[in-house]
């Protein structure tokens, strides 16, 4: 992210005056100081929670329900070899498998889709986009019915593919409006110059034009892998032990082994350390995505 | 390397409106460079375009080598493009970039590099070439995308402003190269700008365009020497003509209270009009004494001086019609300040004569 | 269900280019297509189902008690004084949780646009909850969190006289919320930090000079900047909040009763507990309407936040 702080609001031009400069700069640092304090306090409780989770994930139970919650103990393992006993990894491997194959598709469906929006824009591009848009706005509550009955009448049920192709239905619609910002921020010229180069279309699109949104594309897809793995209704809907993902996994698990807070921890730490750790890594682009581009 | 003619062509952005470009015609000889030049929004982006083939010619035709291009996509009009902000591909090197055009048409690798090496040396960008346009700076930059042309080999070279993102001297350098090298391939070339001097300078003939029209086609000389219309003479040459509306006189024309003879061709064409646009560069001003007899001198009283070393400009409004303010080249060292009056007399051998109306040249 | 695209496209000419002809239209065209088609097969199709279905009376495990009953079902969805119930609560969730969030996101926006020690790391542990599966996080607050005897947040409380509050039972729509917006804040505040950094520092320099104090900076020139990432963060917000399952189901299962269930979860008991297919599709439609009605409202605002970009439509 481009650090352009503003300057910060004590600072003005110092005064010739008698209050001399000195003293409220000092004053100005202080409040520096403390802002930055409180900040850090506000994080350091957002986060808290989740610390937590994990650093129970190492206790055994008996260090986990205690009525002074511990921060010292000895950290054990046994929590996680007991998560994977109990057979998580088919699980995690239905979530990878829905989440990259189910954004795959979604790029391959969006990228050419956004830019018949963009850079050659089709007549009435802002129907078309509003139409995407709209989808999102309907609550799948209301689909559920009809996909439950279809899916169990054609026989797919607890099936993974219909979990990709319902995240990909899901997950569609953002990501055209997210690559097309991406794609009007490519200078016409560019094109142009292609044009008189010579480069047929799909040259233009390899060559030139992807390499200079392959960030949106990598946001775009961020969010996409976010979404998916993360959801819950599709899932736990329609599938069971087949093509389970890991939040099914996640409550079956609970429901099986009752609340065993520690166990619980490691579940569910390992349920979101992908996706976290995705979104640490990249989360300047995050939020380029998920503002449509609207943020350069 | 080609002939090009603009046949009548237009441009017309929404139906119904004015022309961008309106009816032009204009031949472009072969191995010569035209510069087109006019105020912003006059149509020159647009005329270049329609040449290049990235806007459509509503009318008229648009012809290289005898060619009918109407129909013709840009990639096979034979042409090279450069852009005002250069259009590099940024996730390509320099190299790469010089060679894409050359790739797209498939010429094979070993005479594309052969190429890219020989117009990198001619552009002094040997050093760069594994660069990507982000590390390089603006000049650099323009000769990279000048490269990409050169290496097409083709028959029309375009440029939109391609010195506008440069500071002041670095323009005045590359526009030196510019010719240069143009003089030297040959390639007949159509260049934009709004810089004046980069049109007088360059052109072997400048179009000069204003609302979509072509006002006048010639070479630079011509076009400050005998400019076909006032616009013409007031656009071209810096700082402007002063053009002034006068009524007539029985031998001439009356400015600021003082009887200014008009050569008899002049006074011939302007027949009987009442008024007339009398045009007076800055520099076909005569200084006098102030103390010279009133009916023979004009009294002004200075408003601005700039001195620009090797000559200097004075800013005036006439001593009779204060409404009226006049632009006079002097010496390189002039005494007079704000406020003190100075004496002129137009050189009569120079006068530009136009209608009031229609700002037509007369004769 | 969206009608937008079922007009035939009338061939309306943008500017006085020479007429793009039918082929071009379909080249240009073309890489529309297939994300077009396969969301109106995977998003269109289903509503239309929800329709049919919600006209009959049928229930899963009663099989052939299929027929066709017209209006039979909306009649009953009406009179269900729950579904009122939650219709409220959802509401109340929804623009609750993304307000709420907004406020804090702005706040904290602030507070991370100003240079301090450690700025990337704040940052870092601030969007952490956002990343969070929400079906971990709502265990995570149900237990280690909520919990009455154990939980972290009675034993924060406990000097101030709090311990043993029975949050999930007593206040359940709050837990529930407050889980939400722990997951939506981080968000807000990345979208509301990015739109800051977006502004123009010569403008904030200008104003400065113009002798403006922080405070009226801040109301006069930053406050209308952040105006459209705003919208879009409530607008984006409310799409995915109104479709709250997973933290209703693992916090709450929508009780005490159906004092913390959504609609989302309440049409879900229906269908897969209730097995009431006619019901729930009927349910469904009527969020549908509702939702249009809101979605309305707020699609309004998102193509105002990109007009800038929209041709004139
Ligand atoms: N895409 C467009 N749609 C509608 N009108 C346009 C478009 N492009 C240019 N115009 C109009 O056409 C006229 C000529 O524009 P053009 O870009 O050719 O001017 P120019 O001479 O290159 O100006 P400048 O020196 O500012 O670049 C202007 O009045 C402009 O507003
Ligand atoms: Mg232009």
């Amino acid at each position: 992210m481009a650090v352009t702080t503003s300057t910060p609001p004590d600072e003005r031009t110092p005064d010739t005056a008698e209050g001399a400069p000195e003293p409220r700069r000092r004053r100005g640092n202080a409040v520096d100081v403390w802002l930055g304090v409180i900040a850090w306090v506000v994080g350091i409780a957002f986060f808290f929670p989740v610390f937590w989770m994990v650093l129970t994930s190492f206790k055994t139970e008996a260090d986990a329900y205690t009525p002074t919650p511990k921060i010292i103990f000895e950290p054990t393992l046994e929590q996680y070899e007991g998560v994977f006993s109990s057979g998580i990894g088919p699980y995690l491997a239905n979530s990878v498998g829905a989440t990259v194959i189910s954004t795959l598709l979604v790029l391959l469906l969006a990228i050419p889709a956004a830019f018949a929006l963009s850079l050659r824009p089709v007549q009435k591009t802002s129907d078309v986009l509003f139409f995407f848009i709209s989808t999102k706005m309907l609550p799948v509550v209301a689909a559920i019915v009809p996909i439950y009955v279809v899916v169990n009448e054609i026989g797919a049920l607890d099936n993974i593919w219909t979990l990709i192709v319902l995240y990909t239905g899901m997950n569609l619609p953002i990501a055209v409006w997210m690559m097309r910002s991406f794609f009007l921020e490519v200078p016409g010229e560019l094109l142009e110059q292609a044009s008189i180069d010579g480069a047929p279309l799909w040259r233009t699109l390899r060559e030139i034009v992807l390499p200079i949104i392959s960030p949106g594309i990598f946001a775009t897809a961020l969010i996409c892998v976010i979404f998916a793995w993360n959801e819950f209704f599709f899932a736990v809907n329609l599938t069971a032990a087949n093509a389970g993902t890991v939040p099914v996994f996640l409550v079956g698990f609970i429901t099986s082994e009752g609340l065993y807070w520690a166990q619980l921890s490691a579940a569910a730490t390992l349920a979101a350390l992908p996706v976290v750790i995705a979104g640490w890594v990249a989360q300047n682009k995050l939020v380029q995505g998920l503002s449509f581009g609207a943020v350069k | 390397m080609a002939e090009v003619v603009f046949d009548q062509a237009s441009r017309i952005y929404t139906p119904g409106a004015k022309p961008a470009v309106d009816s032009l015609d204009l031949t472009v000889a072969d191995g010569e460079l035209v510069v087109l030049v006019g105020p912003s929004g006059s149509g020159k982006s647009t005329a270049l375009r329609m040449l290049a083939g990235l806007e459509p010619i509503d009318a008229g035709s648009v012809r290289i080598d005898g060619r009918d291009v109407v129909d013709v996509p840009s990639k096979d009009r034979d042409i090279a493009m450069v852009f005002q902000n250069y259009a590099l591909y940024p996730s390509k090197t320099v190299a790469e970039n010089m060679a894409f055009p050359l790739k797209m048409r498939g010429m094979d690798k070993e005479e594309r590099g052969r190429r890219v090496r020989q117009a990198a040396e001619m552009l002094g960008l040997t050093d760069f070439l594994d660069r990507k346009p982000k590390a390089m700076s603006g000049g650099q930059r323009q000769r990279v995308a000048m490269g990409r042309a050169i290496v097409r080999e083709p028959q029309v070279f375009l440029m939109d402003e391609p010195l506008s993102n440069l500071d002041a001297k670095m323009r005045v350098q590359t526009r030196a190269q510019i010719a240069e090298l143009q003089n030297r391939l040959a390639v007949s070339t159509v260049y934009v700008t709004h810089d004046q001097v980069e049109a007088m300078t360059m052109g072997d003939r400048v179009a000069v365009l204003a609302d979509g029209k072509l006002q006048q086609y010639a070479t630079p000389p011509e076009l400050y020497d005998r400019p076909t219309n006032a616009f013409v003479a007031g656009f071209i040459g810096s700082p402007a003509m002063n053009l002034l509306d006068l009524p007539r006189s029985s031998t001439g024309v009356t400015l600021g209270g003082v009887e200014v003879p008009l050569p008899r061709e002049i006074s011939d064409a302007a027949g009987s009009r009442d008024r007339i646009t009398v045009g007076i560069r800055p520099e076909d001003w005569v200084l006098e004494s102030t103390d010279a007899d009133a009916g023979s001198v004009i009294k002004a009283v200075v408003d601005v001086v700039e001195e620009l070393g090797s000559e200097s400009y004075l800013y005036a409004h006439l001593a009779e019609d204060t409404s009226t303010s006049i632009v006079v080249r002097g010496p390189g060292r002039v005494k007079v300040r704000f406020g003190d009056p100075i004496a002129v007399r137009p050189n009569p051998e120079a006068l530009h004569v136009f209608d009031v109306e229609t700002g037509q040249r007369l004769p | 269900m969206t009608t937008t695209l079922e007009r035939p496209a009338p061939d309306k000419q943008a500017g006085g280019a020479p007429m793009i002809d039918r082929a071009e239209g379909w080249r240009r065209r073309a890489p529309l297509l297939p994300a077009l088609i396969f969301t109106i097969i995977v998003t269109q199709i289903p509503f239309l189902l929800t329709i049919f279905y919600s006209l009959q009376s049928w229930n899963l495990v009663r099989p052939g008690s299929q027929s066709f009953v017209w209006f039979q079902n909306y009649a009953d969805v009406f009179t269900d004084s729950q579904f009122r119930q939650v219709a409220l609560n959802t509401v109340v969730m929804t623009l609750g949780s993304v307000l709420i969030a907004v406020a804090l996101g702005l706040v904290l926006a602030l507070l991370l646009n100003r240079q301090f020690f450690g700025r990337g790391v704040v940052r870092t542990l601030l969007i952490t909850p956002f990343l969070i599966t929400p079906v971990a996080a709502a265990l995570l607050w149900r237990t280690v969190l909520l919990d009455p005897t154990l939980g972290l947040v009675n034993f924060v409380l406990s000097p101030f006289g709090a311990s043993g509050t029975e949050w999930i039972s007593e206040f359940p729509l709050a837990s529930v919320m407050a889980a939400l917006v722990w997951q939506w804040t981080p968000f807000m505040m990345l979208l509301l930090l990015a739109g800051l950094q977006s502004q123009p520092t010569d403008q904030l320099e200008a104003a400065r000079v113009d002798g403006a104090n922080s405070w009226s900076i801040f109301r006069e020139l930053t406050l209308p900047h952040l105006r459209r990432f705003i919208e879009l963060g409530v607008v984006l917000g409310t799409i995915y909040l109104v479709n709250t399952f997973d933290t209703v189901y693992m916090m709450t299962q929508g009780g005490p009763g159906v004092a913390s269930a959504n609609l989302p979860f309440y049409i879900y008991q229906r269908a897969f507990l209730g097995f009431d297919i006619g019901q729930s599709a009927a349910m469904g439609v009527v969020v549908v309407i509702l939702t249009l009605i809101a979605a309305t409202f707020a699609l309004r605002l998102l193509f105002r936040t990109f007009s800038g970009e929209e041709e004139a439509a």
